[in-house]
């Protein structure tokens, strides 16, 4: 049984490969694809502190996390159509003015 | 393990970023085989110190090792691919590798339950959106990233804040902590006739009911809400009258 801590850092590696990509991508779908990845790394991170705490609570929270992504996917490619349909394009720059 | 080892990782991690910036798309002449090397040196790199320095020596290291590089390698892809759909193919290739870790963390069901929701649903969801709204080509905006110097260094900063901190000072448990009273694990000695996946459900739905009710609410708002917003008509404003109606666009270009 691996210990915790080299879960700890591919955790965070997949994380911080996720934040990249959100900040770097401008395709709307890219970057939401970016913000699993870093669910991804997460839910490492949280099983690997259940392991490392020999307890179940991290493993129940990531099935908590997994309903938070899959409300996040939903609604987040819903409204992604959605500016598709206006706009026409998947660029995020189109919709730089929302920046106020 | 000893107080060189966040130094070695901090470096590691410095090449890593080298290598996912020059991977970007970008503008003017590409440096692809640089990015590639760099990402392969800090790979090799990272393998090399987990295995000498902080990986606790048991035989399924091995598989350790495997899995949190072809996880690693398919993350920097997802991020780094200028095709939407390919990204999404090697995000397919995480969720796998991930999977994996967590089985051999003895998280069986969660690791079911993350292919079936992720590779399963949400991918499933994803692959639909890019086959929907991709345009012809490849435009634009999927060639060129926006400010790969600052998010790189970003990245370089949350990994090495992490990762060096944790291999710097490990975690220790506090104690008592071992004799908490929800102490179920699959192997563990006390509860030999319990699996992984009775026991998750017995804590969820005893300890974390309440959670799960709010998690289903929440599951049936999202549902209702992602209905509401796919049936609403909004009036398009596209800049010219070149682009194609939504879902001509298999029928027309071949998509990929």
């Amino acid at each position: 049984m691996p210990g915790a801590t080299e879960y700890i850092i591919v955790g965070a590696i997949l994380f911080a490969l996720g934040a990249v990509g959100f900040l770097t991508r401008r395709n709307l779908i890219v970057m939401f694809l970016s913000t699993e990845v870093m669910f991804q790394g997460v839910v490492v991170n949280v099983v690997a502190f259940a392991r490392f705490h020999h307890n179940l609570q991290g493993q129940a929270f990531a099935l908590f996390l997994l309903v938070i992504a899959a409300v996040e996917a939903g609604l987040a490619l819903g409204m992604i159509m959605l500016l598709f349909k206006r706009k026409r394009t998947l660029d995020v720059d189109v919709w730089s003015m929302m920046r106020g | 393990m000893n107080d060189m080892t966040p130094y070695i990782l901090y470096s590691l991690f410095a090449a890593g970023a080298v290598a996912v910036y020059f991977r970007m798309p970008r503008a003017g002449e590409s440096k692809l085989g640089v990015g590639a090397i760099f990402g392969i040196a800090s790979l090799v790199g990272l393998l090399a110190v987990l295995h000498t320095r902080i990986a606790a020596p048991v035989d399924s290291r091995w598989y350790f090792y495997l899995f949190s590089t072809i996880a690693i390698a398919a993350a920097a892809r997802v991020v780094t691919h200028p095709r939407p759909i390919w990204s999404a193919m090697y995000f397919i290739l995480v969720v796998i590798a991930v999977a994996a870790l967590l089985v051999l963390f003895g998280a069986e069901f969660v690791a079911i339950a993350v292919v079936i929701i992720y590779a399963g649903a949400i991918l499933v969801t994803y692959l639909f959106v890019i086959m929907l709204a991709q345009q012809s080509g490849s435009p634009m905006y999927d060639r060129r990233a926006r400010e790969p110097f600052a998010a790189v260094v970003a990245g370089f900063l949350i990994t090495g804040v992490i990762a060096g901190k944790i291999a710097e000072s490990p975690p220790a448990l506090p104690s008592g902590v071992a004799q908490a009273s929800d102490m179920i694990l699959a192997d563990s000695a006390n509860a030999p006739e319990l699996g992984n996946t009775l026991a998750i459900g017995n804590m969820v739905m005893t300890r974390y009911v309440v959670a799960l009710e709010i998690a289903g609410a929440l599951l049936l708002i999202s549902m209702i809400g992602a209905i509401a917003l796919s049936r609403k008509n909004v009036p398009s404003e596209a800049f010219d009258g070149s682009a194609m109606p939504l879902g001509q666009l298999g029928k027309e270009v071949d998509p990929y």
